[in-house]
């Protein structure tokens, strides 16, 4: 609807004009209603075409006009001299409003290319993007900040000590193997161990319950190294990790925001689901999964039976809440850590097939985001 | 480890109506993700990924076993029917085994029998099908009983030719570094210190123990005596060789997640039991069966209100028993006995709550939202700016980029840190700074448009002695095809955003062809920031603007001019740069009196007095 019918149609509601301006006792009122409300509709006019329009309903054929003429027939004869006069003044009087206006109409920019101009895009300014993983992390930031958490930031070059130690994986444990983790030449210290590129926001797990404060709802999201390059692992990524410690937290506290993470970050019509699994650092551990947005859940090519691995969460081990400094017969908490660009692969209609291009900075590729 | 087994040989133990499908189904919520459902021969082959936990579940017993907790409980029929294993009877006690274990820890269950008439040959057609639909080549049925076994019951074992062991005598010892054996694969080893080797009497090395056979007491078609050999070896020394030999067998695998120490003697009588059947095999020595560590019961309290405290739900004290029983824990007063496969992994009351959880189902429980205290903390203003920042940029037409946090050395500074095992030449040093890598951005992508504007907010690491390296935020800029006034403005428009007053210019980089860079410690720049604003009051007095151009002499710079004629009068209400050419350089001026209207003799006023001021350094009106 463009705006000039849009008006004609909000008018016609203020003014019901036919029938009840026939019957109406002031004759004259209704006539001065009927100029003003022309004139109204006349500076919105914006083209020729909106002027016929105009035209046609005041004094075409079946405008509004003829309309009022071919009442007379219904009333007396001494009242019929009257109206007839009276509308042959008002008739004159819009002719001449129109025809003022329709002499003074000068529409801009018409010319003979007006077709084609009207058929061009705007001229955009050029804007650029921000990269996939900031939009990735402002969304999932944006998530979790109304149940409470705080984002926070921990080394992302970090000790031993707090990539596996405090996190109940003693050296020699071979769950450190998985982590295939790069070392810095640095000296090693008695206490803390190596330093490594940390391979886990997990880090900042103990490094927030040695803050000392309770409870806890931590976001940290921070960039991990590992020692893999693949379709689906890249030497440097991003994690996101949350952790709650609170009193009376438990298995289904986890699930629960879980759950709003998903379906508000990949749609409400997407499921996750709990696996059984095995970190040293929660207990029970598990793998959050995701529906594939493909087959949703049928199985398919592109995914395990219907599912794709998110990544791990648990309850905290004691072992864990110990070496934060915070008494685990009193407090339990939650903890979960996923790959940024993992989870924003996930999401239905992404199809980026390969966890690479987010850091090859191709600008083909980070302008389509 | 993702670990293959066969549906129809899951029914050697379990007798069930649910199909392989909904087994994997109902596997993967309660125990381990089935990965895919693999068709051979006929048959499901499940490949199943276990839990580092769970070695015992690298076998199809202990696949079995799970599956018989887990399906009664999802509306299907199971029941065991796995059969017990028949003690044997010695035909003879003719041959005998010198064992000599220098280091007790390095095994800790040593057993073994000596087998005759044995005699060689192919596998039964089972036998093979078996084997070949989990991956493994048929090698001759008493080598395919050992593999069989492996799969089975998850205990690896080996076949020595008892002939080929010189005086009948092992010496099990840790090797010396550079000793050499050769392979089953015929591949030789060198070997560093503390892998568990076997010696016999002649001093040869003829086992790689938990690893893999040596080559020269291997199992041939002439063999006739079988020296079977099933044992536990100590898992971190399995796992330090294996992963320094860089040969991760199937049998390493399964000897470093722990070996079920009393499943040892029911593999040991069932290989037995099929090498008869098969292969006409006598016992002809006593069982060999050498404990050198001794496990104690291992028992833990079930404390059935912590166990609802972390499931968060009420699960009745009965069920919490019949769970456990079911997956094999023996109740005794408050107390359950880990059962025997399960003895590394079990050892705190969380562990049992896990067990019981998993079996209640985890898609079971209901999901709620956090409640109680909301934390207090302190908003860290970092992030906001960090928004701020880079929506600024996008909207100047930046593209965000991210590199990765290692780069080559041609592109760090001296004091760069290094990475010990860096995955190649370029991820060899921690960055110490953002530029080079983003002009490597610039030049992969120069073909892109003419004009190229790239950013990156990251860390970089700087060495700190023997501390953590210091890693703060910094904010890099390169931009190729615009000038570098350009650039200057929208460092500028940075500053403003962010409320800077502080307006030091930053350095700005030239690296050739109409690149050029710039990096700022945005974490040094959010310092200065403020979300501060003070609002100046209007007034009704219009202003007056005018632009006026100088011509500059050598050696006058900007800011003086500038802090020049801002001194002249302080009805100078703003002042800008407004363009250059040569030397002419042109201030749009606005001249404001907030207490009257100003007029043109006000303006002419102020005018000589700036003219005044300029005159003394030589700058003069440009006509």
């Amino acid at each position: 609807m463009t705006p000039v019918n849009f008006y004609i149609y909000i008018s016609l509601a203020l003014f019901p004009i036919t029938d009840i301006f026939v019957i109406s006792m002031d004759i004259s009122e209704n006539h001065e209603n009927l100029k003003h409300e022309l004139k109204e509709k006349l500076k919105c006019v914006s083209s020729r075409q909106d002027l016929e329009k105009i035209k046609l309903e005041y004094i075409g054929k079946k405008g509004i006009l003829n309309q009022l003429f071919s009442k007379m027939t219904d009333l007396a004869a001494n009242e019929r001299k009257d109206f007839g006069a009276r509308l042959n003044v008002l008739k004159n009087e819009i002719e001449t409003i129109i025809n003022d206006f329709s002499n003074n109409f000068s529409q801009p920019n018409t010319s003979e290319y007006d077709e084609l101009y009207n058929s061009l895009p705007g001229k955009k300014p050029e804007i650029g993007h921000t990269h996939i993983i900031t939009q990735a992390i402002r969304e999932i930031v944006d998530i979790f900040k109304p149940l409470g958490f705080t984002r926070v930031r921990y080394p992302e070059v970090d000790w031993e000590y707090f990539a596996f130690e405090a996190l109940n994986m003693p050296e020699d444990h071979p769950a450190r193997d998985d982590w295939e983790t790069f070392f810095v030449d640095l000296p090693f210290d008695k206490k803390m161990g190596r330093v490594v590129l940390t391979p886990h926001t997990s880090n900042g797990q103990v490094r927030e319950m040695l803050k000392g404060k309770l409870p806890i709802r931590m976001l940290n999201i921070s960039r991990c190294g590992r020692r893999q390059i693949d379709i689906s692992h890249g030497p440097t990524f991003f994690q996101f990790e949350g952790l709650v410690v609170d009193k009376n937290i438990n298995t289904t506290h986890l699930k629960g925001v879980l759950n709003y993470f998903a379906k508000n970050f990949f749609g409400p019509d997407r499921k996750i689901r709990l696996r059984p699994y095995d970190f040293r650092f929660t207990e029970p551990s598990f793998e959050v999964d995701i529906d594939c947005g493909m087959c949703h859940g049928k199985g398919c090519k592109l995914c395990k039976g219907g599912w794709h691995e998110l990544g791990g969460a648990g309850m905290v081990h004691p072992n864990v809440l110990k070496a934060g400094g915070i008494d685990p017969e009193k407090y339990s908490g939650f903890a979960f850590g996923w790959g940024v660009e993992r989870t924003y692969m996930m999401k239905s209609g992404t199809k980026i097939d390969d966890i690479r291009h987010i850091f090859a900075n191709d600008l083909r590729f980070l302008e389509q985001f | 480890m993702n670990v293959l087994i066969p549906y129809s040989w899951i029914k050697d133990y379990i007798k069930t109506n649910a199909d392989a499908k909904e087994a994997a189904r109902i596997l993967s919520l309660h125990c381990f993700s089935v990965e895919r459902i693999n068709k051979v021969n006929g048959d499901d082959v499940l490949e199943v990924e276990v839990t580092p936990n769970r070695g015992d579940a690298l076998s199809v017993i202990g696949i079995a076993r799970e599956l018989n907790v887990v399906l009664p409980r999802n509306g299907f029929k199971c029941e065991w029917v796995g059969k017990k294993s028949e003690v044997f009877h010695p035909a003879s006690t003719d041959d005998c085994l010198e064992a000599v274990i220098k280091d007790k820890t390095l095994v800790p269950r040593f057993c073994a029998v000596v087998l005759s008439n044995v005699k060689i040959g192919e596998s039964p057609q089972k036998i093979k099908a078996r084997l070949e639909s989990v991956g493994i080549r048929t090698l001759g049925n008493v080598i395919d009983v050992t593999n069989y076994m492996m799969i089975d019951k998850g205990q690896p074992m080996h076949a020595f030719d008892y002939d080929k062991i010189e005086g009948h005598k092992m010496i099990v010892r840790e090797s010396k570094e550079g000793e050499k054996v050769v392979t089953l694969d015929g591949v030789e080893r060198k070997l560093p210190e503390g892998v568990i080797v076997i010696e016999d009497g002649s001093g040869r090395l003829i086992d790689l123990c938990g690893i893999m056979g040596a080559k020269n007491s291997e199992v041939d078609e002439s063999t006739k005596k079988v020296l079977l050999f099933v044992q536990a070896y100590d898992p971190v020394r399995i796992r330090k060789a294996s992963m320094s030999l860089g040969h991760r067998t199937e049998a390493a695998l399964r000897f470093e997640k722990g070996i079920d120490f009393e499943g040892i003697i029911p593999a040991l009588y069932d290989s037995v039991e099929m090498l008869h059947e098969i292969a006409g095999a006598e016992v002809s020595s006593d069982l060999i069966d050498i404990k050198n560590v001794e496990r104690n019961v291992k028992s833990i309290p079930v404390d059935y209100e912590k166990i609802n405290k972390i499931a968060g739900i009420d699960i009745k004290p009965e069920v919490v028993d019949q769970t456990l029983s079911d997956l094999g824990f023996e109740n005794r007063n408050g107390f359950v006995v880990v059962p025997s496969w399960r003895y590394e992994d079990i050892e705190i009351t969380e562990d049992l709550a896990e067990e019981v959880i998993r079996i209640y189902g985890y898609h079971n429980l209901p999901g709620r939202l956090l409640t109680g205290e909301i934390p207090v903390t302190e908003r860290d203003d970092s992030y906001y700016w960090e928004d701020v920042v880079k929506d600024l940029l996008k909207h100047l037409g930046f593209f965000e980029c991210y590199t990765y946090s290692c780069t080559k050395k041609e592109n760090v500074s001296a004091t760069a840190l290094k990475i010990v095992n860096p995955l190649s030449e370029d991820l060899l040093y921690l960055k110490t700074s953002l530029l080079p890598q983003l002009v490597e951005v610039l030049d992969k992508n120069q073909s892109y448009r003419d004009k190229i504007k790239l950013f990156e907010l990251s860390s970089v690491y700087f060495s700190n002695g023997k501390d953590l390296p210091l890693q703060q935020q910094f904010l890099g800029i390169v931009t190729k095809g615009i000038v570098k006034i350009e650039l200057r403005g929208i460092l500028e428009v940075i500053g403003d955003e962010m409320g800077i007053q502080d307006d030091s210019p930053f350095e700005i980089s030239d690296f050739g062809n109409g690149k050029f860079g710039v990096e700022i410690n945005f974490e040094e720049l959010v310092k200065k920031a403020t979300k501060e604003k003070t609002y100046i009051p209007l007034t009704n007095f219009n202003s007056i603007k005018e632009d006026l151009t100088f011509s500059i002499p050598r050696g006058v710079l900007y800011p003086q001019v500038r802090s020049l004629i801002l001194d002249s009068d302080e009805r100078i209400y703003k002042l800008g740069f407004k363009d250059i050419y040569k030397n002419a350089l042109t201030f749009a001026i606005e001249y404001l009196d907030r207490e009257k209207q100003i007029s043109s003799e006000d303006t002419q006023e102020i005018r000589k007095k700036i003219f005044e001021k300029l005159e003394k350094i030589g700058v003069r009106l440009k006509v």
